[in-house]
């Protein structure tokens, strides 16, 4: 296949209701032959894992990319003068390389990002008004959230919708305003935003002791986890304040799990319960497994995440994740990044070593 | 039932609390209860190993506790005492270890503590031991005497088998009292160290306590460092320096930190006849206890112009590895350890595709790999858990050089050469502060009286009274015999 | 399967022994290489057989008497595959075998000798020399050469032949020696007169009666005769088995 055909027959794949577990599995195997055939990074990585075309027979053993690799190397179909847009991944501590995604067009993202949004964060309403915590597109055009969101924001955001972030901070006069009139007005309220400016909005709300009361049919979604940017927090906690501040019950929080290495996403249907089970739409899959030995773990134990997203046409749809999630029924719980283990014995690891040679 | 860890005297253990730690490492899960004193326990624990260690420990001629020690050990060399088939049974669970390689290695190990390897490290430390008993003439003039602490205080890190047993053992030697927190990874050895050596000697018994509290809970830590007179730690360089920070200046706080261990592999072991020999060897350090010693190899300096190139050595030792997973399997990881492993051989393979001169070479099933690259650039840790890094080098004069930068980590380095490069070798890598070289197939077991990490096992841990001359030949004047 | 997702390469498999072992090893899920110099219908016809038996199969043109063509032959397996796991010596030079008119010791020259070195030797010897850095990159392989049963027992002295045959078991045995601590096996197998093959087509009635005559099993070899002992000395079922030689003619030679 070439792009435009990958294209054509990838949207046509993502608009249907409903396909069948050896469609998905058709159609991951030609994607997968377009980019070992135009990504030669990836065909040397797959080659290296003994993995080609002739040997791939489902989409559950086509080599997973570490997401890592997109640190170091450049891993793209298209040619570099026909990339359109590239999202970047964010670094944790600032310093170190960052991941690139590169698309010739994000008419795939869109669409796969429009489909599954409507389906689980909108599948009662048309638009809804909106309040967005982040930065918007134009501020950070490297970021695939603030694409995300601005896709949000466009397609489903009813007029009235707004930023109340800017690289200058948040606009909490402005929020509150806007959020006090939602609260007079029976008018259903959706909140969308990094789950870090969520804890950083209920510190300030709590600190002032102010709740506001969503109508019925308010919806929160947050994403993004917390990197860092503020302080780690028990989900279970985070959302019990969450729906508290905001009187919106926790079936009503969704937490929306991407990636910049994605052009998928993954939703929860509400956290009541905590962790919750995340899925996707028909044309992203996922295994867990342990990151050893690459072998899938029995259902219900722990291991590493891998997808297979086959919108992320132009670089690499199988990619190994450094999350932790425990495969259940119809999706996988989400348990967090994995963090180097303390290491056990008297042999230097490589964490320390990197923290003491980094001084 | 679970098992009771730890160990002391003096307190009702029905009066103290116990945590329950769980191991499930595919050996078949285990539970064990380690004991939590609470603070004023601990204070009188402090109080009464302080005061046995003054007036008993103090009193027996060192020559006697080497014999304590002795039958101690034998005991536990004996693979029908109770003791010692615990362990056998207990150790692969805990650590998820062979359980072949926890029985051969508690032998070669323990047999380190023999009367005469105990002798051993006394005159390795003391040109006359029974200095350690009673005053003794110096070379200098005068007379002279050390004193161990009343109590030493140890922090253990780690799950290498057996660790702690090296620092008693010298505690006890010094005539210290001592009191010793487990890690949560292998509570095991010491508790039962101690207990046997309380069953032969219940005296001595009570110069020892064995403890344990959650790693970072500094309240029960305090108590400790305040009440100790010399502090023995173990851990990654922040743990040790929250310890040493956390420690009165007037107590001294020795540390042990993490540290990076290497093998150099000249071109005269490379021909046809001995380069597998060098490789099965190379293999054994890498697999004894998976890499977790500060001692284990990560990296292998291999020199080119041998008839074995450094790229067939690696493949030497990639198939090494795999036949001693018959020999010695390798033990389940957990989803973190695995994580470190993934993450290092996923860096690794992506060298190996993206830059020249490099290959991987690994286990499908991850159970170990061999990186290897032609140049030897920058040096960095493996993934551990059999993950090693072969380089290839055009002489291994090179290799100082290369590992300069990292002086503070190194420590042993086990050398395949002939005589006149290992003498050579030695005096660059001395100069550069490793502290042991080894044969390869012994990185992992030095030998008794090893000086870990370059420092006095035990004169470490005395202070030394001295009469001076003065006082002697004044004291003449003052004599009944006086002319 | 036992060998699901296993890349085995067969050389000479359009035909006879070699398209017998070509198919055992599809019926056990290998991506089997059918490698032919001339008859692409058979080998067309053999590889379709493999595909129905549940394999995979890749038809590739290449004289193993040319070294060149080996190399080419080997890096369009990597280039589809990225790698090889069993490699089976079956190709030979044709030779006639006439119990009847077979040239006696006098009249074999040297040129005969080292014609049949060059067709034996020489392609195995190629073969292993190409495959082998790959092998070793892998720390595992299997090497599986076909030999003769005449060698141990020759009941007609085909000199030049037999004496080929002979130097490949030495050839096998030092090389199993060398790549054993990478973890690679060389084994061959030693079949006795195997019946229909082109070799053995003109074979006379009276021969073939002798042989079944002192026989135990009391037959001659099919070449599917052949194929279970390659597939058992290419399988993990010998893990522990190198630098051995399989005699496969019924018992008539006992070792």
């Amino acid at each position: 296949m070439n792009e435009k055909q990958v294209i054509d027959s990838l949207t046509k794949f993502i608009i249907r209701h409903k396909t069948r577990e050896d469609e998905f599995d058709t159609l991951a195997l030609q994607i997968f032959e377009y980019q070992f055939n135009n990504n030669l990074p990836y065909q040397r990585f797959c080659r290296q894992r003994e993995t080609t075309p002739k040997t791939v027979q489902s989409w559950k053993s086509i080599p997973a990319v570490p997401i890592n690799a997109y640190k170091s190397l450049t891993l793209s179909c298209c040619r570099p003068e026909d990339i359109k847009r590239t999202f970047m991944t964010s670094g944790t501590t600032g310093d170190e390389l960052r991941g690139k995604c590169h698309h010739p067009t994000l008419s795939v993202y869109d669409t796969s990002m429009i489909t599954a949004f409507k389906a689980r964060f909108m599948p009662d309403l048309k638009t809804i008004r909106m309040g967005i915590l982040f930065p918007t597109e134009n501020e950070m055009p490297n970021s695939s959230l603030a694409h995300y969101l601005a896709l949000a924001y466009s397609n489903f955001g009813s007029d009235g919708s707004q930023y109340f972030i800017t690289t200058e901070g948040v606009c909490l006069e402005k929020l509150f305003a806007e959020l006090e009139r939602a609260e007079k007005n029976s008018e259903p309220y959706a909140l969308l935003g990094a789950s870090y400016s969520f804890v950083h909005l209920i510190d300030q709300m709590e600190k002032s002791n102010q709740t506001i009361q969503l109508p019925k049919g308010s919806r929160i979604l947050d994403t993004g986890g917390f990197k860092g940017q503020s302080r780690e927090l028990d989900l279970d906690d985070f959302y019990e304040r969450l729906s508290e501040r905001f009187s919106v019950p926790r079936a009503s929080c969704v937490n929306m799990y991407g990636m910049t290495e994605l052009s998928t996403q993954f939703y929860d249907n509400g956290n009541q319960i905590c962790p919750s089970k995340k899925s996707g739409p028909h044309w992203i899959r996922s295994q867990v497994i342990n990151p050893a030995t690459g072998i899938p773990t029995p259902k219900g134990e722990r291991g590493i995440l891998v997808h297979c997203d086959l919108a992320h046409f132009n670089c690499v749809a199988t990619i190994q994740t450094e999350d932790i999630g425990i495969e259940i029924d119809n999706g996988f719980l989400l348990l967090g990044r994995a963090k180097g283990a303390e290491a056990k014995g008297c042999s230097m690891a490589v964490a320390e070593f990197l923290k003491i040679a980094q001084g | 039932m679970t098992l009771n860890l730890g160990y002391f005297q003096g307190i009702e253990s029905s009066t103290t609390e116990w945590k329950t730690l769980s191991f499930d490492r595919g050996r078949g899960a285990i539970e064990v209860a380690v004991p939590v004193l609470s603070e004023t326990q601990l204070k009188s624990l402090c109080t009464r190993v302080k005061n046995m260690s003054q007036t008993y420990l103090k009193t027996i001629p060192v020559s006697d506790l080497v014999n304590i020690i002795d039958t101690t050990i034998s005991s536990f060399l004996d693979r029908t005492n109770p003791y010692r088939q615990q362990a056998e049974d207990l150790l692969p669970r805990i650590t998820g270890y062979d359980p072949e390689m926890i029985r051969l290695g508690l032998t070669s190990y323990l047999k380190t503590f023999r009367k005469v390897e105990l002798n051993r490290f006394l005159s390795e430390d003391f040109s006359n031991p029974k200095i350690l008993d009673e005053f003794q003439p110096l070379p200098k003039g005068g007379l002279g005497r050390a004193y161990g602490p009343d109590l030493l205080f140890h922090i253990w890190a780690g799950n290498v088998p057996g660790l702690p047993i090296w620092s008693l053992v010298s505690g006890l030697l010094v005539k210290a009292g001592n009191i010793g927190k487990v890690s949560s990874a292998e509570p095991l050895m010491a508790s039962l160290f101690s207990k046997l050596l309380a069953e032969i000697d219940p005296k001595l018994g009570e110069c020892i306590a064995i403890v344990w509290w959650e790693g970072g809970q500094n309240k029960w830590e305090e108590v400790l460092l305040k009440q100790a007179d010399l502090v023995l730690a173990y851990g990654n360089n922040d743990t040790l320096r929250q310890i040493r920070n956390r420690t009165p200046i007037t107590t001294r706080c020795l540390t042990y930190g993490h540290k990076i261990s290497f093998g150099m592999i000249s071109r005269s072991a490379l021909d046809t006849g001995k380069s597998w020999t060098t490789a099965h060897q190379a293999a054994y350090d890498i697999v004894r206890y998976d890499q977790q010693g500060c001692y284990s190899p990560q990296i292998f300096f291999v020199e080119e112009g041998g008839a074995v190139s450094p790229e067939q050595f690696a493949q030497f030792l990639a198939r090494e590895l795999e036949n001693f997973e018959n020999k010695f399997p390798s033990r389940s990881l957990t989803i973190e350890e695995a994580s470190i492993v993934a993450s290092w051989r996923q860096s690794e393979e992506l060298k190996a595709f993206s830059e020249e001169k490099r290959a991987f070479l690994a286990d499908p099933n991850g159970r170990w790999s061999v990186s290897y690259s032609e140049t030897a650039g920058e040096i960095y840790p493996s993934g551990l858990n059999r993950t090693i890094q072969v380089f290839a080098v055009g002489s291994l004069r090179e290799v100082p050089s290369i590992v300069k930068p990292y002086k503070a980590f190194l420590q042993t380095v086990g050398i395949a050469a002939s005589p006149e490069e290992l003498i050579q070798l030695a005096s660059q890598l001395g100069a550069i502060g490793v502290t042991r070289i080894s044969a390869l197939e012994h990185m992992t077991t030095p030998e008794a009286g090893w000086h870990h990490d370059g420092r006095f096992n035990l004169l470490d841990l005395v202070t030394v009274t001295e009469v001076e001359r003065t006082a002697e030949t004044a004291a003449e004047a003052f004599s009944d015999y006086v002319d | 399967m036992k060998f699901n997702k296993q890349i085995v390469l067969v050389t000479g498999s359009s035909r006879g022994i070699g398209a017998a072992i070509a198919k055992a090893f599809a019926a056990e899920g290998a991506t089997v290489i059918i490698n032919y110099i001339k008859n692409s219908a058979a080998a067309i016809e053999t590889a379709e057989k493999c595909k129905e038996l549940g394999g995979s199969a890749k038809i590739i043109q290449a004289d193993v008497s040319s070294g060149e063509q080996i190399q080419k032959l080997i890096d369009e397996i990597l280039q589809d595959f990225s790698k090889i796991d069993i490699l089976v010596n079956n190709a030979f030079k044709p030779y006639i075998f006439d119990s009847e008119n077979r040239k006696q010791f006098h009249e074999t020259s040297w040129n005969d000798y080292q014609e049949q070195l060059d067709g034996v030797l020489f392609s195995s010897y190629t073969l292993c020399q190409t495959i082998l850095p790959i092998f070793k990159k892998r720390t595992k392989g299997n090497i599986i050469n076909i030999a003769s049963d005449l060698v141990a027992r020759p009941t007609i002295p085909y000199h030049d032949y037999m004496t080929a045959k002979a130097a490949l078991i030495g050839f096998s045995r030092n090389l199993a020696m060398e790549v054993g601590q990478f973890g690679i096996r060389v084994n061959c197998v030693a079949p006795g007169l195997v019946y229909p093959t082109d070799g053995s087509m003109n074979t006379k009635e009276g021969l073939k009666e002798m042989i079944i005559n002192q026989t135990p099993l009391r037959r001659i070899a099919a070449p599917e005769d052949v194929a279970g002992p390659v597939l058992f000395l290419a399988s993990s079922w010998s893990g522990f088995i190198t630098g051995q030689t399989l005699y496969i003619d019924g018992g008539l030679v006992m070792r």
